[in-house]
């Protein structure tokens, strides 16, 4: 048996600077309170626009509201009571003792009447959390047993 | 195995023990989080949300026209939460805000609220909607608002027993609110909004719409309120003027049946409804539930009878002897007249029982009472409105029956009808012989389209020649008698008057009395309106002094409005 002894060259290998641990953990805390500040931004943004669709639901539901008033009130402004009483009272006018039917030589106006009280429907209110959208569901569905 | 090699040992154990705990809270949240998620969330739900109605806007009740009669505007209903009162400084101070926007004394709000300590006290309904918003603004103690609606009348109390009224759910009770709830009513929604551990709304929380509410639609009518609030004030002034116990008034579209207005009085007011009133007979719509003995309004139907049989025309004569003997009951004239020979105009110009009778002979029971239930009386019209009575007829096919109801039906009396049966029936007389079914409601828009009501034709009574004859009759009944006060200058104009003593109402009971009533058409050329004028009273009365007249003012009123051409040529001038 004969043994021989092999020198290997060795190249020397590339400086590498290796983060310490301490840069390590101070990025790791960065990116932990990134993502709760992005966490409490989210949450902060998404309270505040409920609180202004609640503001503006509220808001419809008063013009809305003054829509309908304004139509009753053209309504009972041109009702015939209203129209027989301001002719009366303030203007003076009598009933008629003597009639004469005046012929006109034009077409009949059409009759205003006043739009079909229907209420636009309201938009649908998103739902509460659509958790078929998130990710994590969609991959655990992949899964052979889902 | 040394001593450290058993400290290992218990160390992998508690650690293999951890590993497998964990494990199994791992698999248990994930059981519960994505395997079981809907039963838990729903779990969830039902615990933080609460439900509520949310009540569908009530469609309106428009007329012909498009003007609403009935609509509905958005208010609030007022509740105090009692435990907020319990301190009574608290108390006075919001009762101070609420008291004066709702109409009572803040002392007895406060008393009344306070009787009990918990639970909300339902202080008003249907308060004004800016008022409402104007009291939350305020943030008195106690306060509850909630959204709601209400009915809200633009004419007044014009055709309130036609268009019937809501209870405090918002469901109709009476006449058309109750006879089209459900396309009137619309679908209620669903909301789920955010409740705190002890049931309570929280405020700013969480709320989504489970089912969107399907608004009512709105109903079109025939009435047209110009008639409409013509006929009523031609009521209420006749009723002032005669000193009647009421009356009703019908204004019907002859060649259509569209019902152009109907007027009842004794009525209710919709300004002041008071669902508390034990006088519930103000809410019914007399001109449908009401049955009367027609009288000699009935005349013009034997008449027709007669003629469209062929046994008579309108010149045939008849010698009136004052009298009719039948067994021993004996039929004399209104008047106790004596007339000879007179003919079958004069017999409706004058009125005679006796010759009502000899016509009736003519035509024989059978044919008679045929023609009779042809007309559509002893059943309902079918107009759609709720509580029409069928009438009270006693044929020849009732064993009880006898020759004496022939004579007597054939001048109106010993038989019942509404006054839409009546109006329905000579109707028929006017438009060529076609029996046409009353209605009053025009069209209904609801959120599944637009539906409209066609006139329907019931059947052909009469021979067109037959009604022209009629009618013809009747026009000799108003032009040919001088000073007639039904007549119209500048129209030529038909009707026929009746007056009878006793009203049969519709449980079969006979109310004392006498009833005026008058039954015309115009123009006589060609018939747009037909009126029929009914006046109750306690002490006798003629139809011809009492109802004639209302239609005498009320017609050229109804014709100038539909633009009908007055036929005297010195009433019209013409713009170049």
């Amino acid at each position: 048996m004969a043994i021989t002894h092999r020198r290997t060259l060795a190249l020397p290998l590339p400086a590498v600077h290796r983060p310490s641990g301490r840069l390590l953990a101070a990025g790791a805390i960065v990116l932990v309170v990134a993502a709760a500040v992005l966490q409490v931004y989210q949450l902060t943004r998404t309270t505040s626009t409920g609180y202004d669709i609640d503001a503006l639901e509220q808001l419809r539901a008063a013009r809305q509201a003054q829509q309908h008033r304004l139509e009753a009130d053209v309504a009972q402004l041109s009702s015939l009571g209203r129209v027989d009483w301001e002719a009366r009272t303030r203007l003076g006018l009598q009933p008629a003792q003597r009639q004469l039917y005046i012929g006109v030589n034009q077409p009949v106006p059409e009759r205003q009447t006043l739009p079909a009280r229907y209420l636009p429907s309201p938009m649908p209110a998103p739902p509460l959390d659509d958790p078929d959208d998130r990710l994590w569901k969609q991959a655990v569905r992949l899964l052979p047993f889902f | 195995m040394g001593h450290r090699g058993r400290m290992n040992l218990r160390l992998y154990a508690l650690a293999g023990l951890f590993v497998l705990g964990g494990a199994g809270l791992l698999f248990r949240v994930f059981y519960i989080q994505v395997v079981n998620e809907e039963h838990y969330k729903t779990a969830a739900r039902q615990e933080h949300f609460g439900q509520q109605e949310v009540r569908a806007p009530r469609g309106a009740i428009l007329d012909r026209n498009g003007y609403p009669l009935a609509t509905t505007v958005d208010a609030y209903d007022v509740y105090v939460d009692r435990s907020a009162w319990r301190q009574e400084d608290d108390a006075r101070r919001a009762a101070a805000v609420i008291a004066p926007l709702i109409g009572r004394p803040a002392d007895a709000l406060v008393e009344e609220v306070r009787k009990e300590d918990k639970g909300l006290y339902f202080a008003y309904s249907g308060l004004d909607f800016d008022k409402g918003g104007s009291l939350a603004d305020e943030e008195a103690p106690g306060l509850r608002l909630v959204r709601t609606t209400k009915r809200f009348y633009p004419e007044g109390d014009l055709a309130s027993n036609v268009l019937g009224f809501v209870g405090r759910d918002h469901a109709g009770l009476t006449g058309i609110e109750a006879d089209l709830d459900r396309e009137l009513g619309g679908v209620p929604g669903t909301i789920y909004f955010e409740r705190d551990s002890i049931g309570n709304r929280i405020a700013l929380g969480k709320e989504h719409i489970g089912r969107q509410p399907v608004p009512g639609g709105d109903v079109q009518l025939t009435l047209d309120r110009y008639i409409q609030r013509a006929a009523e004030g031609e009521l209420e002034a006749q009723i002032a003027q005669t000193g009647a116990l009421g009356g009703s008034i019908i204004v019907m579209q002859p060649q259509s049946g569209e019902v152009l207005a109907m007027a009842s009085r004794p009525a209710f007011r919709l300004s002041a409804l008071d669902l508390n009133d034990p006088d519930e007979a103000l809410f019914r719509n007399r001109a449908v539930t009401d049955v009367y003995e027609p009288g000699s309004v009935f005349k013009t139907l034997t008449a027709a009878i007669a003629i469209d049989l062929g046994k008579a025309t309108p010149e045939s004569t008849y010698v009136d002897e004052g009298a009719v003997y039948i067994g021993p009951s004996t039929i004399r004239n209104w008047d106790y007249s004596v007339n000879g020979t007179m003919t079958m105009t004069q017999v409706l110009q004058r009125s005679l029982n006796t010759g009502a009778v000899w016509m009736s002979g003519l035509a024989g029971p059978d044919a008679f009472y045929r023609y009779v239930r042809d007309f559509g009386l002893g059943e309902a019209t079918h107009a759609g409105l709720g509580g029409e009575a069928d009438g009270l007829l006693r044929g020849n096919d009732d064993p009880y029956w006898s020759e004496v109801d022939l004579a007597t039906n054939s001048f109106g009396q010993g038989l019942a009808a509404t006054p839409l049966q009546i109006i329905t029936a000579i109707s028929s007389l006017v438009n060529g012989g076609r029996l046409m079914r009353p209605y009053v409601v025009e069209s209904e828009q609801t959120p599944e389209g637009l539906r409209r009501f066609d006139p329907v034709v019931v059947r052909q009574v009469v021979r067109e020649e037959t009604a022209r004859q009629v009618a013809d009759m009747m026009n000799q009944v108003v032009e040919g008698i001088p000073g007639h006060l039904a007549a119209v200058r500048g129209y030529h104009v038909g009707g026929k008057t009746g007056t009878t003593t006793g009203a049969t109402l519709a449980d079969g009971t006979v109310r004392d009395g006498n009833i005026a009533s008058f039954v015309g058409f115009a123009p006589a050329e060609d018939p747009q309106i037909i009126m029929l004028v009914k006046l109750d009273f306690k002490e006798d009365r003629l139809g011809g002094q009492v109802a004639a007249p209302v239609f005498g003012r009320l017609a050229p009123r109804i014709l100038a409005y539909l633009g009908v051409r007055p036929d005297e040529p010195q009433l019209v001038q013409t713009t170049p």
